[in-house]
């Protein structure tokens, strides 16, 4: 998960990975502390400059910094893993990991839900956007699009403001690369986020300025479960490592210069509580009702566009697998070979690397699509792949006899083909076929990557706004509801011609 | 008599196997031929070719009505023009029997659904399967399915019929209420050329009998010179082990 080619790629794997091992692996976990155990600290690496890789590959930054050293005070080991934002919350929460560091911002919700450290960093919000791009403050966004981290402080200010500043749209990335990649290619306008990683960002992009700090008031403290064990020790830790310097020393070696003696960086400052003792439990943790209503409108706006895209990419799908079938079988020989080479080649392509080019990198060769289009796209290229091979399987599953009646009664190819052969290898097919559907509605998933707010980029946003796993939960009986009586109907289908085949 | 069927010089390779060599025929207007022959000797490859179900040999020539049989346009009026009876029936199993015989008419032939309708079910009297029109061929016997392949070829009313081992499906006893269809058309003045193994049949309804082996016409002549007085050993031979047991 810390290799560098998988940055961009790796959080929507991620995330539906993380639904399943609330599932699966949560129950298993012990809570237990030993002493002898590796801290497990997770980050969103890439976050510059409070963590990220050097060129080797090695965690470095502002917050990898303290936690280090904070593991040496208490004479644990720590353990960085690659966890992207929106999922840090998550991972406190079951106890995968024991802190989590990302600059996270203190906020009342969050501490609803999970537990901060004293914070050891003030900062703000910024609008980042391309030198000569026409904005120069956030007036200039109105009618146009920006970028957010998903659920991130940016997000969260955004999404609030967004009729104030008359935003046309808030598009959600799970990260910063991929935000800043879609603001160069100017599909967003500008990027909000927090001012010191964009301000360490910029500093050698001459393309790129922060034009605007947006006060918000945020502190960025370390993140721990609800009942962590170590919360108070790492404080105190924190306390101790602020009087010796050694957190505004980082700070000098990361932002160049030392901090203000009025901000957290300097002094010591209690840790934060939530308002009112609050009780957790799995049941208010993963099945929280209160959240769940919250979130819910954000859910149903996420799964119509799921369904929309699902159906289109299906129906696009089948037609241009239907083509390619037919291309295949009985057109020219050199159309017969580039259907067949088009087949192999996008049945063996992973969907997430296509979606991944289609959306970035095709823009730089003047093919610009929207999220929503880019994911159709790219549903529809490997889907037809798929489907040619079902119909082809289907059509030469026919017997030759049928091809040899039509012919020798004088039907046309056209005739042959829509009256005698597809009728009958539409059975055959429809099990195959509805597999194939199944799995173009679960991949609409992936298109989280290109910031589409589909079911679970709805569901990843609203369980890091609500600092609750249960918009996730919810989604995934969302998925279940609609998928499960579609894969019992295959099974139905297939016993039944399996039986009349008899 | 004019030729309806003309073959010059036929000649089909499979690769480097030579399935015909050099066959010449003509069969006239309601002529039955009954071609008879051991299993391999090119007797369904020929027929085959006539409707270019199979590709012949560019060095060879088949005319049926004059027109020269290759691909491309003129084709499709040669399939109107010449029927075709296969040994597995061929029905269409997702259609009703009455469908079955329907769909050419209507789709090769552009006649409306209820002219169809009409030929169809004419035919099927004609072959004794109209009760069982609404049905799907699944449900009728081999013998019953083989008498609506006979309909549905009959629905285009083409000049000549094709039989290609007609009754080498068949259980024993629906082998006689084929032949009996097929011996009545023999009457109607239809232009026959039938594969067949049914040595009685062929004596009773052929004009003439061809005897092929190894891919050519080894012998040919009326029923009776055929069959009670062969000139060339091959065909004494094929006789005397087909009819001796």
């Amino acid at each position: 998960m810390t290799d560098k080619k998988g940055k961009i790629l790796n959080p929507a794997c991620f995330t539906v990975l993380k639904i399943a091992l609330f599932f699966f692996i949560w129950p298993f976990i012990s809570v237990a502390q030993d002493a002898d155990e590796p801290i497990i600290v997770g980050a969103n690496i890439g976050n510059v400059p409070w963590e990220f890789q050097d060129t080797d590959g090695t965690f470095i930054g502002f917050e990898v910094d303290l936690v280090v050293e904070i593991g040496k005070r208490l004479n644990r080991e720590v353990d960085i893993i690659n966890i992207p934002f929106n999922g840090l919350f998550a991972a406190v929460q079951s106890g995968r990991i024991d802190m989590a560091i990302s600059s996270i911002g203190i906020t009342d919700k969050r501490l609803e839900s999970v537990s901060f450290t004293q914070p050891y960093y003030d900062s703000d919000q910024s609008l980042t956007t391309i030198k000569g791009g026409g904005i120069s403050s956030l007036e200039d966004l109105r009618g146009e699009i920006v970028a957010v981290d998903t659920g991130s402080t940016g997000d969260m200010w955004a999404t609030e403001n967004q009729d104030k500043y008359g935003f046309t749209e808030i598009r959600r990335y799970e990260g910063l690369a991929p935000a800043m990649l879609d603001v160069v290619i100017g599909r967003v306008k500008g990027y909000i986020s927090d001012i010191p990683a964009l301000l360490y960002y910029t500093k050698d992009k001459p393309n790129l300025e922060v034009v605007e700090r947006i006060p918000t008031g945020g502190r960025y403290a370390l993140m721990l479960g609800k009942n962590s064990a170590i919360a108070t020790e790492v404080n105190d830790t924190i306390s101790a490592l602020k009087q010796e310097g050694f957190v505004n020393d980082i700070h000098a070696k990361w932002f160049g210069a030392l901090a203000e003696d009025t901000t957290s960086t300097v002094r010591v400052v209690p840790m934060p509580t939530a308002n009112e003792g609050l009780i957790f439990d799995f049941v208010e943790t993963f099945l929280n009702m209160e959240v769940f209503i919250q979130t819910y409108p954000m859910l149903i706006a996420g799964l119509i566009t799921t369904i929309q895209l699902g159906l289109l990419a299906i129906v696009a799908g089948l037609a241009f697998g239907l083509f390619l079938a037919l291309s295949r079988l009985y057109a020219p020989k050199a159309a017969q070979l580039i259907a067949k080479a088009y087949i192999d080649i996008f049945r063996s392509i992973p969907l997430l690397v296509l979606l991944i080019i289609i959306f970035y990198a095709l823009p730089f060769v003047g093919l610009s699509f929207s999220p929503f289009n880019a994911a159709a796209v790219a549903l529809t290229l490997v889907s037809g792949a798929y489907t040619a091979e079902i119909f082809r399987a289907g059509i030469e599953a026919i017997p030759k006899g049928q091809f040899e009646a039509s012919d020798a009664l004088g039907l046309s190819y056209k005739d042959t083909m829509v009256e005698i052969i597809l009728p009958q290898a539409i059975k055959i097919v429809i099990p195959p076929l509805t597999n194939n559907c199944i799995n173009v509605i679960k991949d609409t998933a992936l298109a989280s990557v290109v910031a589409m707010p589909d079911l679970l980029k709805q569901a990843t946003q609203a369980q890091a706004v609500a600092a609750n796993p249960t918009p996730l939960i919810a989604a995934a009986v969302i998925y279940l509801m609609f998928l499960l009586p579609l894969v019992l109907w295959v099974s139905r289908l297939e016993v039944k011609f399996k039986r009349e085949s008899r | 008599m004019t030729a309806l069927i003309k073959l010059e010089n036929v000649t089909k390779h499979y690769g480097s196997f030579q399935a015909l060599s050099g066959i010449n025929l003509e069969v006239s207007e309601g002529e039955v031929v009954c071609v008879i022959g051991p299993s391999g000797s090119g007797k369904s490859t020929m027929i085959r070719c006539i409707n270019l179900l199979e590709q012949y040999d560019p060095s060879g020539k088949i005319l049926v009505d004059d027109i020269l049989v290759q691909k491309g346009k003129n084709l499709k009026n040669v399939r109107a023009e010449v029927g075709m009876v296969f040994q597995s029936f061929n029905l269409f199993p997702h259609l009703t029997i009455l469908r079955n015989v329907m769909l050419a008419p209507m789709k090769a032939k552009g006649l409306s659904a209820s002219a169809a309708e009409k030929i169809a079910k004419d035919l099927l009297v004609k072959v004794g399967i109209s009760e069982q029109a609404d049905k799907y061929p699944a449900h009728l016997s081999g013998g019953q399915q083989q008498r609506v392949a006979i309909a549905r070829a009959l629905a285009m009313e083409p000049k000549a019929l094709l039989f290609d081992e007609p009754t080498s499906a068949l259980d024993p006893e629906m082998v006689g209420e084929v032949l009996d269809v097929i011996k009545n058309l023999a009457t109607s003045g239809v232009t026959m050329i039938v594969v067949t193994h049914e040595m009685g049949f062929a004596r009773q309804v052929a004009d003439r009998v061809i005897f092929m082996d190894g891919g050519q016409i080894v012998e040919q002549g009326s029923p009776i010179e055929i069959f009670d007085a062969p000139k060339e050993v091959r065909t004494q031979n094929f006789l005397k082990a087909v009819l001796n047991h």
